[in-house]
């Protein structure tokens, strides 16, 4: 027996619907990311220290935050640093990835983390679950989610 | 039984839908993500705004207890006389935050510059000066509750969205999309059998013409 096919109606409800989210929410998921990535340096040196974001709003980060981050680095590390800093969701409910452009970020993550962490590959640490709620409850503002339709690892 | 979308049975329909249902997984995917990240952003936030609410109950209580006993030191008149004179105007840094793809509310008070007291510390005793810290404390403590609060039901809403996305994209759309797809390739491989089998009459009859 065939299943029943869906009236005309329904489904240009459901088509419509459905085909706006589909094209919306991959916009959606990745609109708050950070066009660009200013060093830690500058941030302690602004008034109002804040990112510009791909959706033309902007993030603002706090002052205790960035200073919790000054206090663990040098001044050449915090020049070094770029925030915020990016966690890649891709496909494991378990894990996600850091992305790191120097090794100032895996000296941060050693640090918010409290154990030694390595690159898994270069420019990558792999986190799990509970280090990543550990890693966003301290650095709540200067840390943002990338999402990717990659697999991940 | 998932429901056939109702379609042309051509094969250009065909390619069309299995482009359709792989973005459909793609999305369903992303989402899933976004799920996952978004409950345990909720469910942190929750914790955190449990122990917000304990902590700003506790510094307000210390905040009441230390202007009673700086009020009872110096007297209600004097106290507020020299308080009048302190009095400025709180200023908090509001802006948002991303969190995978929902604005949350950031609040940070700004401390005062150069740490002034605003009174005349020679004219009052340490017990104002405590109330004082333990006021700006209790202030502290409402933003940092007023910023997980609102957070947290902005991302209660957004849940709720996204799991409704979610379901429907897993129970409507990607089932009625492998259905369809299921059902045009039995039908493209029906017709190839019948066409076959044609082409073997069609053989047969000429066949038997020639004989």
């Amino acid at each position: 027996m065939l299943p029943p096919t869906v009236s005309d109606d329904t489904q240009s409800r459901y088509e419509r619907f459905l085909e706006a989210y589909l094209s919306g929410e991959l916009r959606l998921v990745n609109s708050g990311l950070a066009r660009e990535r200013r060093s830690l340096a500058a941030l302690l040196r602004e008034k109002h220290p804040s990112v510009p974001c791909s959706d033309g709003s902007s993030q603002v980060l706090k002052r205790a935050e960035l200073q919790f981050l000054a206090g663990m680095l040098d001044e050449s590390e915090q020049e070094a640093l770029l925030l915020p800093i990016l966690i890649e969701v891709a496909g494991d409910e378990h894990e996600a990835t850091v992305l790191c452009t120097s090794d100032v970020e895996l000296k941060v993550l050693s640090q918010v983390l409290g154990m030694p962490v390595e690159y898994e590959r270069p420019g990558r640490v792999r986190i799990y679950r509970p280090q990543l709620g550990l890693l966003r409850k301290s650095l709540r503002s200067s840390t943002q989610y990338a999402f990717s339709a990659r697999t991940g690892g | 039984m998932a429901q056939l979308i109702k379609v042309r049975p051509t094969k250009i329909e065909l390619v069309k839908l299995k482009r359709r249902l792989k973005l459909s997984q793609r999305v369903q995917k992303i989402v899933k993500d976004r799920l996952s990240i978004l409950t345990m952003e909720f469910l942190q936030a929750a914790r955190e705004t449990v122990s917000a609410k304990k902590h700003t109950i506790d510094a307000m209580n210390e905040a009441y207890k230390a202007m009673t006993i700086a009020n009872g030191f110096h007297g209600y008149v004097a106290l507020q006389k020299e308080l009048v004179a302190s009095e400025a105007d709180i200023t908090v840094t509001a802006g948002p935050r991303s969190v995978a793809g929902v604005r949350l509310p950031s609040l940070e008070l700004n401390e005062p510059s150069g740490g002034l007291r605003g009174y005349n510390l020679t004219q009052t005793s340490s017990l104002v000066d405590s109330a004082s810290d333990t006021a700006r404390e209790a202030l502290r403590a409402i933003m940092e509750l007023a910023e997980l609060q609102r957070g947290l039901e902005l991302l209660g809403g957004e849940i709720s969205r996204t799991k409704r996305i979610t379901n429907a994209l897993e129970y409507i759309l990607i089932p009625s999309l492998q259905a369809t797809i299921r059902f045009l390739s039995m039908k493209f491989e029906e017709r190839d059998r019948e066409e076959k089998s044609r082409l073997k009459r069609v053989k047969v009859l000429l066949a038997r013409k020639k004989v």
